[in-house]
């Protein structure tokens, strides 16, 4: 640009500037922060009541449950990723903004991980506790959820970002998602029922890992190829 | 500005949108170049809004071509050169008008010269700078999104309906804020409603057929 001066915007500073908004507006609703954590410890609690108190079986399941709880916990924060921003126009002006939106959207991304599935994988060795699950385990499950929650939230992205024009999506993402869902689940399992058998679990965590590696390059960028369809309609 | 005034910042030749094959606008002929206005004219759903995010990058090109600086409609050769402001403002609500400027900073950049307080000054918000958005009135948040232009650096404005919503004062300021674009060489395509006393010169007027 000719004229008069400019301090362009670096890259790095746009993604700070991106991730420090989400943050601070998460922190600002910090209620909505707390919502799938109670769900969570909800339907966890529920499953003891349901099954009986009965130590082995709920040892049997814990790792399951544990995992299928956070899942769908984080499906309900999911829906609002990109809500108020296509609400109040933020999200327009981002894909306007000179910056690359992939990585835009991938600090988006990391924002909302932080914000719902952080938590979740905090207070998961308490639910996992509650089903009586043997503390060697709850280490691997940790692992194995903080491999496979940030591929939900990369996967959920490009899919509320496809359904992003659409009025109700929250049940169509579901319906979407969830089918998704099911080699981590089988992986993010395995490792746990694996490592509860004393058997050696690092396969499974590394596929996770590897699946997490892909999404980590290829998610940000169908999200953004998504989000341009669906705000050219 | 060298160059700038032989070759049209922004030229369309037979520009038209199609929503579900149906055109919404056009065929569209007018060339754009620095340091000119143009007021798209037109009645409700004539496609003033479409246009503007259509030449803002939101929306795909329908039938006919867009030059950018004589070359072709790609968005790296755009990046940084327009500023949309639309019906939605792009503010978040939550945060202070100070914050959003921010922000808008990382992902712009800045004028040289200018800051956020500097610029909300400008557009009469002092005393508001820490305010969330969401306690503002209508003119207010107006303003604070108005600020943006002033903050940024960009050689296109596109406004969508710049005068809503503001007092008396406002639409001076607009009128001012675009005095002063084009006085430095920049362009802006405005649409509104309302009656546009711009003395920088007679505007160009699209004329969108309803």
């Amino acid at each position: 640009m000719e004229g008069c001066g400019v301090n362009q915007a670096s890259v790095s500073r746009a993604c700070a500037a991106v991730l420090r908004r989400d943050l601070t507006l998460a922190w600002r609703r910090r209620g909505d922060i707390a919502m799938p954590v109670l769900y969570a410890l909800i339907v966890a609690t529920l499953f003891p009541f349901a099954l009986g108190p009965e130590d082995a079986l709920l040892q049997r399941i814990a790792g399951g449950v544990v995992l299928v709880t956070v899942l769908l916990a984080m499906l309900l924060a999911l829906d609002a990723m990109f809500r108020s921003d296509i609400e109040d126009g933020s999200l327009e002006q981002l894909v306007l903004a000179p910056q690359p939106l992939a990585l835009m959207l991938a600090m988006k991304i990391l924002a909302h991980w932080l914000t719902t599935a952080l938590p979740l994988i905090l207070i998961s060795p308490l639910l996992a506790g509650m089903l009586h699950l043997p503390l060697p385990v709850m280490g691997v499950l940790m692992l194995a959820l903080l491999l496979a929650t940030p591929m939900l939230s990369l996967l959920g992205a490009v899919l509320v970002a496809l359904t992003a024009g659409t009025r109700r999506s929250g049940m169509l993402l579901a319906l979407m998602l969830l089918p998704l869902c099911v080699p981590v689940v089988i992986f993010a399992a395995g490792a746990v029922a694996a490592a509860q058998q004393g058997l050696p679990w690092v396969a499974p965590i590394a596929w996770l890992g590897a699946a997490l590696a892909l999404a980590l390059v290829l998610a940000p960028l169908a999200c953004a190829a998504a989000l341009r369809i669906a705000l050219d309609a | 500005m060298t160059s700038a005034h032989a070759i049209p910042l922004l030229q369309a030749r037979g520009l038209s949108f199609l929503r579900a094959d149906e055109p919404v606008f056009g065929p569209l002929d007018f060339a754009l170049h620095a340091g000119e206005l143009a007021l798209v004219e037109g009645d409700n759903g004539s496609g003033k809004t479409t246009l503007l995010r259509l030449l803002g990058g939101l929306l795909h090109v329908g039938e006919g071509e867009l030059q950018w600086r004589g070359q072709g409609w790609n968005r790296d050769a755009r990046a940084g050169e327009v500023l949309f402001l639309g019906h939605q403002l792009g503010l978040k609500m939550d945060m202070s008008p100070r914050e959003n400027l921010h922000i808008a900073a990382g992902l712009h950049g800045m004028r040289e010269g200018r800051s956020a307080a500097s610029v909300l000054v400008d557009v009469g918000l002092p005393g508001y700078e820490d305010e969330p958005v969401r306690r503002l009135s209508a003119g207010q948040k107006k303003r604070a999104a108005l600020a943006r232009l002033l903050l940024l650096p960009a050689v296109l404005w596109l406004l969508d309906e710049p005068y809503a919503n503001l007092d008396r004062a406002g639409i001076a300021l607009v009128n001012r804020l675009l005095e002063e674009h084009i006085a430095s060489g920049g362009a802006a395509l405005v649409t509104s409603h309302g009656a546009v006393s711009f003395h920088g010169g007679e505007p160009k007027r699209i004329r969108m057929h309803g």
